[in-house]
């Protein structure tokens, strides 16, 4: 089918003003987070379920790539439309549907931003555990996708923990739930598509858990000397057996570029700040702190502050949830990797990044969910440099490499998409591909369902990055 | 029937109830029962099977086998209970990987002893003699989910053969992990259709400081309810809520068991006993614990002869699971049958344990709970029971799912039908 009369059918879809396609719009959507492009055909923005199926039966019919989108934060090209087609943007379905504090539900569209969730369940008590950094700007439908975590994961689980059902138009458009709001017998179904990146089919409903705000919350700023003290700090803390909400550091570099952006009012001097928050029944809380805080003064730390109230709780995580933004002022591109480790090897993955750094001579900063052993290098180069983004690639590969050998995974919570495709093989044997390739096939035999992203191709007929 | 364990190195615990007992009592004839005691011997005879076009059961203490679909005959019981040892231990990074075959009894059993005592918050009924395989392959926990989650907010990663003999291996040890599907949640509730799982990594926890269980007399279901409600609203955190009634019974018995700073713990446990009382319930605090984990396990196990009964798991949305437990008890004195019921109060799950000499009344039973539990938006699975109990179930899956999903998939990973076939 001619790309014009692709456009048309999709205009008697979703309607005219639901329509991107001409050039300069389509730009826009070339891209997500990531490092990768692609050109779409056109850019559908349908506003209810049926009609992200009959956009669906539509590819199917024309043998044309389809894929969703929500907000494009995506940071490993799993949005990026690389053998372009339509993309499916679900931004127009965003209500929140129905919230039911009774049995501890809420029912939204893909397109609400995480953040909108959050605010329409405080006055009522209740919040949704995952937290992503981007949670002001991505949807709940690209956490699922993604299967995103956040800072809290540490003790709530990432998305895949709080999501309890979906309505989804599978690839050959037909619609279904998967899960719901009591439990279903058979495989685990909301298992297998949160985190599939969008290429088993589109979430167009969402049922997620919410739960009970903790009655009370603590929140402890600690600041080192010494990156490996911090880091020993997070091992201390859980080998005394407490488990905090929140375990996060920041390094040198990034806490410069937090105070140059959101002046978080942390010592520039430090090498690291460890921020850790507890939740829960406030009996017994303090006690812990105090716990928390000696284990600090055991690590050396140079200063440590608990916040006194939710301003200042705010102002201590301010330059966490604006690391990644902050550090765009020191360079004009950065590459975010995302590799998780068991905890206990995180100086060990340090120190990996450290000489990746050295190698190549690219500035590397480090922002990580220490609790989790979930690592997010940042590395920073000038994109319009063709030789400094080769580097970055490899620096970036060789992370993951270095990440796979410590027992890690190549990606904690921002996913494969296209970006870590070659480097899948650093974690998984053909044969676990290959199991991986069949469900795929099984669902979307002509391979038009966000094609090309999360499992590398057999073997012989892989090929290298874009 | 022939018996082999071609390894010999691993047996299992020689208490538990053999593999031909418990396939008797659920009246599926084998051919051969071989008992593996390492994945490479589970290779091999997968391999075997496949060639030879053979019908394969992986089970393993037998406590969950009929949320699978049992056929009346099959060439090979795979007991798992041979693979029955802990791989890896990493107290620092909160994590351990076990065998398939091991039951849960026992690796709670082992965790407590290590260091300052730890434990894999998972407790379905029957823990004792349920193995943890079994325990992943029919998605099944118990009373501590509340506070928990279930075994899937457990998982981490999960090793197993394919129908053709080659090991597969999906997820890891650290719980932030999205590299490519996640066929370790995937595989959960899969019962023994999909491949033969031999080992699982999961999440531990250090044991809490402090443990006490809150038992309440509630003289009527409207106190109970009343007393739920409440419960649900407020901001305490119970580990678990299990309320234990016999049908026709008046009293419900509940249990709310309490873990973490004892200084929480005393409070809830004051509190709690202070909301009972305003709801007409009498009760008493017990600490400690082993009071803790022996409370739990009497309000969730069944009680009886085993092989008589048939245990039903219903799940319908948390609001609910104390009207639906009701609607299934009046279906049980209606039809004159002994029904004990066990309600995890907040997560809309319950176990119904029903016992009764004629299949037939078994049969109408359970029919009765599937129709009530749909019209109430959930679900039913046999847990395990008498196989003229089970016959006649019909579908377990969503006919569209499994037409669009299930099958697709099952046909992809064996497609000559060599494990259990899925619930459609």
């Amino acid at each position: 089918m001619q790309r014009k009369q692709l456009v048309q059918e999709v205009v008697s879809i979703v309607g005219k003003g639901n329509v991107l396609e001409d050039k300069a719009s389509l730009a826009v959507y070339e891209y997500d987070a990531s490092l990768f492009q692609g050109r779409p055909d056109v850019v559908a923005f349908p506003t209810d379920t049926q009609q992200v199926a009959q956009l669906v039966k539509l590819a199917n019919r024309e043998k044309v790539p389809f894929l969703a989108r929500g907000a494009g934060t995506n940071l490993s090209g799993g949005t990026a439309p690389t053998r372009g087609g339509i993309i499916i943007d679900l931004c127009r379905m965003r209500r929140i549907l129905e919230i039911d504090t009774n049995n501890q539900t809420a029912l939204v569209e893909p397109g609400v931003y995480n953040l909108t969730l959050q605010n329409a369940l405080a006055p009522l008590g209740y919040y949704y555990a995952p937290d992503p950094a981007s949670q002001k700007v991505s949807t709940l439908g690209g956490n699922v996708g993604e299967n995103s975590g956040g800072p809290h994961c540490l003790k709530y689980g990432v998305t895949s923990n709080h999501v309890l059902g979906a309505e989804v138009v599978l690839p050959n458009g037909e619609v279904v739930w998967l899960g719901g709001a009591a439990e279903t017998p058979g495989p685990d179904l909301m298992g297998l598509f949160v985190g599939s990146e969008g290429t088993l089919g589109i979430a167009t409903k969402i049922l997620v858990r919410i739960m009970r705000q903790p009655e009370h919350v603590v929140t402890i700023l600690g600041i080192f000397q010494s990156l490996e003290e911090a880091g020993q700090t997070v091992s201390d803390i859980i080998g005394q057996g407490i488990i905090p909400a929140t375990l996060e550091i920041m390094d040198n570099l990034v806490i410069r570029a937090v105070e140059a952006s959101v002046k978080a009012g942390y010592p520039e001097d430090a090498e690291a700040v460890l921020i850790i928050e507890l939740d829960g029944l406030a009996d017994g809380m303090d006690e812990q702190a105090q716990r928390i805080e000696e284990i600090c003064k055991a690590n050396n730390v140079v200063s440590v502050r608990r916040a006194k109230d939710n301003t200042e709780r705010a102002e201590l995580w301010a330059g966490r949830r604006g690391a990644f933004g902050a550090v765009a002022r020191l360079r004009p591109s950065y590459l975010v990797c995302d590799g998780t480790v068991p905890r206990t090897k995180l100086p060990d993955a340090l120190r990996a990044v450290k000489e990746v750094s050295k190698k190549y001579g690219l500035p590397i900063g480090n922002v990580f969910h220490a609790g989790d052993g979930n690592l997010h290098p940042l590395i920073l180069f000038d994109g319009r440099n063709p030789q400094e983004l080769e580097k970055v690639h490899k620096a970036g590969t060789e992370i993951l490499e270095a990440v796979a050998r410590l027992g890690g995974t190549i990606s904690g919570e921002h996913g494969i998409g296209t970006e870590k495709l070659k480097e899948m093989r650093l974690i998984f044997r053909e044969e676990d591909l290959e199991m991986m390739r069949r469900i795929k096939k099984a669902m979307d035999p002509a391979e038009l369902c966000n094609p090309g992203k999360l499992v590398p191709p057999p073997a012989q007929e892989a090929v290298g990055h874009a | 029937m022939s018996r082999q364990n071609p390894g010999g190195v691993k047996k299992r615990d020689a208490a538990a109830r053999s593999a031909e007992e418990i396939l008797k009592e659920l009246g599926v004839e084998a051919t051969r029962v071989e008992v593996p005691a390492s994945e490479k011997e589970v290779q091999t005879i997968l391999a075997r099977a496949s060639k030879e076009k053979l019908k394969v059961l992986p089970m393993g203490g037998g406590t969950s086998l009929g949320v699978a679909v049992l056929p009346e005959k099959v060439d090979l019981a795979l007991d798992m209970r041979g693979m029955n040892s802990i791989c890896e231990l990493d107290p620092r990074n909160l994590n351990i990987v076990v065998e398939a075959g091991k039951s849960i009894k026992s690796i709670n059993q082992e965790l407590s002893q290590v260091e300052r005592g730890f434990m894999l918050p998972l407790d379905p009924p029957r823990s004792q003699e349920a193995t943890l395989g079994g325990a992943y392959a029919a998605n099944m926990s118990g009373p501590l989910r509340h506070l928990y989650g279930l075994l899937r907010d457990q998982v981490l990663g999960v090793r197993g053969v394919n129908v053709e003999g080659s090991q597969v291996a999906f997820g890891g040890i650290t719980v932030k992990n999205v590299s490519g599907y996640d066929l370790t949640k995937f595989l959960i509730g899969s019962a023994g259709s999909l491949c033969v799982v031999t080992q699982v990594a999961l999440r531990i926890l250090p044991v809490p400081e402090a443990s006490g269980v809150c038992r309440i007399e509630f003289p009527s279901d409207s106190d109970l309810e009343g007393f739920l409600s409440e419960l649900r609203q407020s901001v305490l955190l119970p580990s678990a809520v299990v309320a234990r009634w016999e049908a026709g019974d008046a009293v419900k018995l509940l249990t709310v068991a309490l873990e973490g700073h004892p200084k929480a713990v005393e409070r809830q446990a004051r509190e709690i006993q202070e909301m009972g009382a305003r709801h007409g319930g009498s009760g008493r605090i017990l600490e400690g614990r082993d009071t803790f984990l022996e409370s739990l396990r009497l309000a969730v196990d069944p009680q009886g002869e085993i092989h008589r009964i048939l245990a039903l798991k219903v799940s319908v949305p948390i609001a609910q699971g104390l009207g639906a437990a009701k609607a299934v008890e009046d279906l049980a004195v209606r039809g004159s049958l002994k029904v004990d019921l066990a309600l995890l109060a907040g997560n809309g799950v319950f176990f119904a344990y029903a016992t009764d000499q004629s299949d037939q009344l078994l049969r109408e039973f359970s029919k009765g709970v599937r129709e009530t539990a749909l019209r109430m938006g959930g679900h039913v699975l046999p847990v395990w029971g008498p196989r003229g109990a089970l016959e006649g179930w019909g579908p377990r899956i969503d006919p569209a799912v499994g037409r669009n999903v299930v099958m697709p998939i099952k046909q992809s990973w064996d497609p000559w039908g060599v494990l259990l076939p899925v619930g459609l």
